[in-house]
């Protein structure tokens, strides 16, 4: 059977294109055989468009189709999930173009095409990859509109025309379903493995671990205050504590016999008593913001103490943070209360206690010495802390991002050989000493502080600490030991701190920061935007989604949301057609013909309506009605018509210039 | 051009008071098409087909239509030479290069579809042979008003095969004064002298196909196109062909008044002569009126 090509080769150029744009990013992501692949097809698609090769017959499609399965296998070790579905889904697209010969064939493959923007998402989604996936959709949507193209002598740039148009006029109809369509919960979880390590807080902390994180700039999260931020010295951003030492590395804990009911509440279910305490103390000064985190991979967010929240799928722990129901794959956008006097209705009780103050067996003797001696010289706690303090204080104590190794006992180490150390060390042995005294004491792991840009602050990796909070006059205070030794780390953040320190320090601690003036105006802004697009555009869940609605629609149910679609699509729709249909065939489109019009419309509003549209009819009607504009008119038309209809091209800018003074002037003779 | 205006004014001084009749019947002959009079009989038709030809130095035969005509009357016959002992054709009048058919709408449709034919075709074929006419060739046909008895209708298929229909009315009266009080018309046609020669009338032929016509001029034309089928006061809109017709006809026009591009004046100058007889108004119209009214309507710049 002969088969007839019914692919147009002005839109096979489209086509092609698009198919390589909306492969690119799973490309660059993906494992190398999907470019060979790719390349292949491409290659053998243009041999078989030259007449040098066939295209491949059903063993060769089925053999490329089995090696494609196998390696997808063989990259990813499965066949589903998120990455390994996309990448599969982007090679059989590149395949199915080897097997394009009818116009249905093109169809399969561009609609498949849209689908694997869809997948591009999933992996990317700040503005600029929105805007590659809208390109992507413009050449896809090009090729859609030229294989519909009977005239074999279409242009290319047509078929993009018109791929635009019906992009614009799908946008304000993508705008309504964006806002309206009801944003339910994933209805499976979307695990996004891939094996990215994300720099970040861990569940664990041991000495060197945080000071690793300040050499990235990478973004955690950003936050937006409703009035006026807190100054810096406030900002202490909680993300875990940590109440269990192993002598070496502190970990997250919790008393023996307890599960996440006693000690993490989302909303739902009869409140546990140290909720009920916490809400009870819930009054005095709030700080109300939005934090809008970056993937994370981690369950754990970041928020002021003592964070209150209603958003679906966020908790608050027992110790005074945020975590959430599912590890942070995606964006996140959280508005949160923070209530600092709510630490009031805190408690700590028997297992609890124990475990704040627990130690290992041994170890640190010298450490637990001191502290023995402080107990006994002050039978206060808040003096012993200060005491603490004042030993951090006075002794020679160095901050610094490079301290010594140290091995073995290693608070003691610290605190009475090497004395250099980052947050790390000071949380984690101010917290020895603490417990070693008889006070319930943790560190805390977050970030502190963030740089102001615009309207709100830019939390980096640098950013991030640890500090200690004590249990004091029966809630828990927080003592920066840090602050004691480095207070400008605190008022100041870290870079500044680092080059105050001075040349030893060069080109660490945000090292990855450029510093060139420009750029970092550059980065900044660029941030403002992505800002921006993380707060209205991926920030638009359920809980904005909700707020907005019941301020459009009053109440949110069911029906007034499909109503309020029904409506709205409607409405655009109609709008839009009223557009297409009011475009009469005889608006101008060319210049020449925009310049009539102008003179057209001049004409009018002095009184004068033509009798015909023609540049012989301005002649007459202006010279019958204004005679001393005769002169003014012949020279209009003469040169009008030497555009429209003898220059051989379209009349250059030059002229059109020339015509539209021949029309002031024109314009001008009537008035006198 | 001086040549065209000599020839017209030649023309002029045996068909008197008709300058606009005369200007299109020379634009028609230009743009290389084929002339429709229509008047009631002693109105200056042959006089003007007969001095068309003598300007122009055409060889020119004049058929008088009649209902007993058969198509061997117009096309030639071919006869059986006994001595040769083969057939030979025997040319008909429409071998010749301007051709009057006179009253074409007293022949029975039978003949007026052979000439019809011809005139497109621009050759014959007789018993599988064709043979090629003149070039030029141009037919002027005249006919008789349809409301005159004892004639046979042109179909509006076969109206489409001319470029123009023109008709030239009674004389105004003091032009007429001059026409009888001067000497004889036949005579003076026969003394005209010609002005171009044949060769040259085609080398002016394919002038007229390389006058401008700007992308304006033709969105345009266009528009007037689009404007007959849109008007539901004709029975149907005016064909591509007749599209290319108005259009050579403008540029014939332009290039009678010495320009070597195509203004819309030019356009609307021709234009009734082209649209009105393949416009078929629905009942009651009057085709020239709408068609007329359309250039009022149908923008020539749009804006």
């Amino acid at each position: 059977m002969a088969r007839i090509y019914q692919v147009p080769s002005h839109a096979r150029g489209w086509l092609t294109l698009a198919i390589i744009a909306t492969s690119l990013p799973q490309l660059s992501d993906g494992p190398w055989w999907q470019s060979g692949l790719l390349l292949l097809v491409l290659g053998w698609r243009a041999l078989v468009d030259r007449q040098r090769l066939a295209l491949p017959g059903r063993l060769v499609r089925l053999v490329l189709l089995l090696a494609t399965v196998a390696a997808t296998w063989q990259s990813y070790g499965r066949l589903h999930g998120p990455e390994a579905g996309s990448a599969l889904i982007t090679a059989l697209f590149a395949l199915k173009y080897l097997e394009l010969v009818s116009k249905r064939d093109a169809y399969v493959l561009i609609v498949l095409g849209y689908f694997v923007c869809a997948t591009i998402l999933l992996f990317h989604q700040g503005p600029l990859a929105a805007l590659y996936v809208i390109g992507c959709l413009a050449l896809l949507t090009a090729s859609l509109a030229g294989i519909n193209y009977s005239d074999t002598h279409a242009r290319r740039r047509q078929h993009l025309g018109v791929a635009a148009v019906m992009l614009l006029q799908a946008l304000p109809l993508a705008a309504i379903l964006f806002v309206l369509v009801p944003r339910v919960a994933p209805l499976w979880n979307m695990q996004l493995d891939s094996g990215q390590a994300r720099t970040g807080m861990s569940d664990s902390m041991s000495p060197g671990q945080v000071s690793r994180l300040t050499e990235s700039a990478e973004l955690a999260f950003r936050v937006q205050f409703e009035g006026q931020a807190p100054p810096p010295r406030q900002r202490y951003w909680r993300g875990l504590t940590y109440s269990y030492f192993d002598g070496t590395t502190w970990r997250q804990a919790r008393p023996p016999g307890w599960s996440d009911r006693d000690t993490v509440y989302g909303g739902r279910g009869p409140q546990p008593d140290w909720y009920r305490d916490l809400r009870a103390a819930d009054s005095g000064p709030a700080w109300r913001y939005r934090v809008i985190m970056a993937p994370s991979q981690q369950r754990w967010l970041y928020a002021l103490a003592v964070p209150f929240t209603d958003l679906d799928g966020l908790a608050l722990a027992r110790d005074l943070r945020l975590v959430a129901d599912a590890p942070v794959t995606g964006p996140l956008s959280y508005r949160v209360r923070s209530v600092p006097a709510a630490g009031a209705g805190a408690t700590l009780d028997g297992a609890e206690r124990e475990l704040m103050l627990s130690l290992p067996e041994q170890g640190n003797a010298r450490a637990r010495r001191l502290a023995g001696e402080w107990r006994r010289r002050y039978r206060q706690d808040d003096a012993l802390v200060r005491a603490a303090l004042d030993y951090f204080r006075q002794q020679p104590f160095f901050y610094t991002l490079e301290p010594p190794p140290v091995t073995g006992d290693t608070v003691d180490r610290f605190l009475f050989d090497t004395r250099r150390g980052f947050c790390e060390h000071y949380a984690s042995s101010f917290t020895f000493l603490m417990r070693a005294a008889g006070i319930p004491a943790r560190v805390v792991a977050g970030y502190q502080g963030g740089e102001a840009n615009g309207d709100y602050l830019q939390v980096r990796q640098y950013d991030a600490h640890a500090w200690s909070e004590v249990w004091l006059d029966g809630r828990w205070q927080r003592v920066d030991p840090t602050a004691a030794v480095a207070p400008e780390r605190i008022e100041l953040g870290l870079r500044q701190t680092l080059r105050n320190l001075g040349a030893d320090q060069d080109g660490e601690g945000g090292g990855a920061f450029n510093r060139v003036p420009l750029l970092f105006q550059l980065q900044q802004w660029a941030d403002y935007v992505d800002f921006n697009w993380q707060k209205w555009v991926l920030g638009y869940r359920q809980d904005q989604q909700r707020a907005f609605l019941e301020r459009l629609l009053g109440a949110v149910t069911a029906t007034r949301i499909a109503l309020a679609l029904l409506v709205a699509v409607l409405v655009t729709t109609a709008l839009l057609a009223l557009l297409v249909l009011s475009r009469r065939r005889d608006d101008p489109t060319r210049p020449l013909e925009r310049e009539f019009r102008r003179l057209r419309q001049a004409l009018r509003r002095r009184g004068l309506e033509l009798p015909e549209a023609s540049s012989a009819a301005v002649q007459s009607a202006v010279s019958g009605r204004w005679p001393g504009a005769a002169t003014a008119a012949g020279h209009w038309r003469r040169y009008f018509e030497y555009l429209a209809y003898r220059l051989d091209q379209e009349p250059s800018g030059g002229q059109l210039r020339q015509l539209a003074r021949r029309r002031r002037a024109l314009l001008r003779a009537l008035g006198r | 051009m001086q040549a065209l205006d000599n020839a017209l004014a030649r023309v002029g001084s045996v068909v008197l008071g008709k300058p606009e009749q005369l200007k299109l019947a020379l634009a028609c002959l230009l743009a290389g098409g084929h002339l429709l009079i229509e008047d009631l009989p002693g109105m200056g038709k042959t006089t003007l087909a007969h001095a068309l030809a003598r300007v122009f130095r055409l060889d020119y035969r004049r058929v008088q239509f009649t209902s007993d005509m058969l198509p061997a009357d117009i096309l030639g016959v071919s006869l059986f030479d006994p001595e040769s002992g083969e057939f030979s054709l025997r040319e008909g009048p429409v071998f010749s290069q301007l051709l009057l058919a006179d009253e074409i709408n007293r022949a029975t449709p039978k003949t007026q579809g052979a000439l019809l034919e011809a005139m497109e075709e621009r050759q014959v074929t007789l018993d599988g042979l064709t043979r090629p006419l003149p070039s030029p060739f141009f037919v002027v046909a005249t006919q008789n008003p349809v409301t005159q008895a004892g004639t046979f209708v042109l179909p509006e298929s076969q109206l489409d095969r001319f470029l123009m229909r023109i008709s030239l009315g009674y004389p105004a009266p003091e032009v007429e004064l001059e026409l009888l009080a001067g000497g004889d018309l036949r005579e003076a046609v026969r003394e005209l002298r010609p002005v171009i020669e044949p060769a040259g009338l085609v080398k002016l032929i394919a002038h007229v196909g390389k006058v401008r016509a700007s992308r304006d001029l033709i969105d345009y034309v266009q528009r007037l196109l689009e404007a007959t089928r849109a008007d539901d006061r004709f029975a149907a809109g005016l064909s591509p062909r007749a599209g290319l017709g108005l259009l050579r006809a403008a540029r014939a026009w332009a290039l009678i008044h010495n320009r070597d591009y195509v203004l819309p004046e030019d356009v609307q100058a021709v234009w009734p002569s082209v649209a009105e007889h393949r416009l078929q108004p629905r009942e009651g119209g009057q085709v020239a009126a709408i068609t007329q009214s359309l250039l009022q309507t149908v923008p020539v710049v749009r804006g």
